[in-house]
């Protein structure tokens, strides 16, 4: 073994992966780095809402009730006299929770049995599909609400379990997909015909190169969660009532007068959800972007 | 001839597919073997069933629609036909591995040079991660590529085509193999760098002390490499011989035209010689007679009408052609009318 000794490992060459290079090209995109900002301010702000706000945003004020944006109250209170910036923070921090759980709960699974029915093809991809199309199949709505209220008591996790369950289904199919046309390539056998095993072949072979397909989808699925949340509790079937959440406040402006008269309490839920979802989709074009090869941005 | 002698024995081999609920053998039984630190080189045309044939010994066939119907593939003695897929990951890049045709899609491209160098030593072997990527760097400066410490870290968009044929050459020689199978590994690459890549896998050969079944369809790679031929037409072996009879006394039809094909030197001319038509596709394939015959310039009744044997004609030399008597079945009134 004398002359692996010589051998040194140079551990910091220059190194040119798919990733950097779409990490520089992610960095140059102006509209997703700053979509991106105002994410990571949202989120922030949600998980460290107790020490920005002195108020409790179960405490119910009755001396307070319908105030104007203000003094003491940044932007007013509701008609129960909750602090409405208090409940905003509160609130994405419910609504954020629920979007990157469910998202990651939803990207897990559509990975595992879209890479699954892809790779291996055959009955079990039959099998996994007929079992995606029948899932898919449920009305959604229907299904949400129902599980919703048998599980009450859950909590937001009650919703999150349903979502997750009930949405990975697009996903897998764009996940089997890509995995059957990456496959293909010549690189899987040599994969396999160095005796990596399937489980081996699929993690580390075709789920890289599969990445940024799945990374796309997770961010659309992110918009897509946080609106099924607030669609949700504004019908009344999502996030118990006494929680705060951004789907939970709006709910409020299902009163005309409310509409009407104090637009302090619907317009600040309504503007975050906007530009939250807003610069989650731009994100994920920006991530797009930077995984193609042919945008010269 | 025992398994001491033999590394690689294939018997009788039908490889099919199967194409709207029909079994199509892209191999029907062909036969031949390798023995320890020989160079065999399996030549014929596209649509010949070399890859095939290649692909059935490491059982690596399209799972949907690919499968040994019949034959066995002994490898040391041990048939690798039955294997299951378990069994076969064992002896997959350790004890035979295989190079392919486009290096440019058999290296993964979002995984370093060094990661997939490492992969086929982790499966293989146990020993710790620095000493694997040790390994390995000194693998790529065997293969000859400088700068080998570098290049672990780097990936396979940064390389060339011959650089990338060389890593995969690393790649399959890491363990060590008794058997390398090269699947036209020079198809792809530049005629320079065809040259190199073949000395390379010249002195590889002799360094580990492997065997080589190369398959290619070009006759000055064989020239070059090979110490033993079969050549394929249609699915199964027409002719078998050491290489220096195959370039001086070729004996089937086929083999000649072949040779007639390549270009010469010392002859001026403004067309190529060419053999008329093409090989039959799978669902075409005449179901009686020699395969070779509509496109045979010695082409006889007899040669619709039954299947050729191969017969070996002298020592080491077999030929399935009814030019020779040795080609007909031995129970066959045939031979005498015909001579």
């Amino acid at each position: 073994m004398e002359a692996a000794e010589e051998v040194k490992l140079e551990k910091k060459a220059k190194k040119q992966s798919p990733w950097s290079i779409a990490r520089r090209k992610l960095w140059h995109n102006k509209l997703a780095m700053i979509s991106l900002t105002f994410l990571v301010v949202i989120t922030a702000m949600a998980y460290m809402a107790p020490w920005i706000t002195g108020y409790d945003p179960g405490r119910v004020d009755i001396m307070s009730r319908n105030l104007q944006p203000g003094e003491g109250h940044l932007l007013g209170t509701d008609s129960s006299g909750r602090d409405i910036w208090t409940l905003l923070m509160y609130g994405a921090r419910t609504s954020l929770t629920i979007g990157f759980v469910a998202t990651f709960a939803v990207i897990m699974i559509a990975t595992v049995i879209g890479s699954t029915a892809g790779y291996f093809g055959g009955w079990v991809d039959s099998v996994l599909m007929r079992f995606t199309d029948f899932v898919m199949n449920f009305p959604f709505l229907v299904f949400v609400i129902v599980l919703a209220s048998i599980f009450r008591d859950a909590g937001i996790w009650a919703l999150i379990i349903v979502l997750s369950v009930l949405s990975w289904t697009g996903a897998a199919r764009v996940v089997r997909s890509k995995v059957m046309s990456e496959k293909e390539n010549e690189y899987v056998m040599a994969a396999t015909s160095i005796g990596g095993t399937p489980f081996k072949v699929i993690r580390k072979h075709i789920l890289p190169n599969v990445m940024t397909t799945i990374i796309v989808q997770a961010t659309l699925l992110l918009a897509v969660m946080i609106v099924a949340e607030t669609a949700l509790s504004f019908l009344g079937f999502g996030v118990p009532s006494g929680t705060p959440s951004w789907g939970n406040m709006m709910t409020e402006a299902r009163d005309p007068n409310v509409i009407r008269t104090q637009w302090w309490v619907w317009i600040p839920p309504g503007l975050a959800i906007t530009f939250t979802i807003l610069s989650i989709n731009f994100i994920g074009e920006g991530i797009k972007d930077a995984f193609n090869p042919r945008s010269a941005r | 001839m025992s398994s001491q002698d033999t590394l690689l024995e294939v018997k009788n081999l039908h490889t099919g597919f199967n194409i709207d609920g029909r079994v199509h053998h892209a191999v029907k039984d062909v036969s031949f073997s390798v023995k320890p630190k020989e160079v065999v080189c399996i030549v014929g045309e596209s649509g010949c069933g070399k890859s095939v044939m290649s692909l059935s010994v490491m059982n690596l066939l399209p799972k949907h629609n690919g499968k040994i119907d019949k034959g066995e593939i002994l490898f040391e003695g041990r048939d690798l036909a039955p294997l299951s897929e378990k069994e076969m990951n064992a002896i997959r890049g350790k004890d035979i591995s295989m190079i392919f045709q486009e290096p440019m899609t058999a290296l993964n491209p979002v995984l370093t040079i060094g990661y997939q160098l490492d992969e086929v030593l982790i499966n293989h072997t146990t020993i710790s991660k620095e000493e694997i990527r040790r390994k390995s760097v000194s693998l790529l400066k065997q293969v000859g590529i400088s700068r080998a410490d570098q290049i672990v870290n780097e990936y396979p968009h940064q390389l060339s085509g011959g650089m990338r044929q060389r890593v995969m050459i690393a790649i399959a020689i890491a363990c060590q193999p008794k058997l390398l199978i090269a699947d036209e590994p020079t198809t792809a690459l530049d005629v320079t760098v065809q040259a190199q890549i073949l000395e390379l896998i010249g002195k590889i050969q002799e360094e580990v002390g492997m065997a080589v079944l190369l398959i290619t369809h070009d006759l000055g790679v064989v020239a070059e490499m090979a110490d033993r031929v079969v050549v394929m037409y249609a699915g199964q072996v027409v002719e078998e011989t050491d290489v220096d009879r195959l370039f001086y006394e070729p004996k089937h039809p086929y083999t000649k035209a072949l040779l007639e094909s390549i270009p010469k030197m010392d002859e001026k001319r403004d067309v190529l010689n060419t053999i008329e038509g093409i090989v039959p596709s799978l669902k075409n394939m005449p179901e009686k007679g020699c395969r070779f015959v509509d496109r045979c310039p010695a082409a006889m009744d007899v040669c619709r009408e039954m299947d050729p044997i191969l017969g070996e004609t002298d020592k080491g030399h077999a030929v399935r052609c009814f030019l020779y008597e040795e080609s007909f079945p031995q129970s066959s009134d045939k031979r005498a009318e015909v001579q």
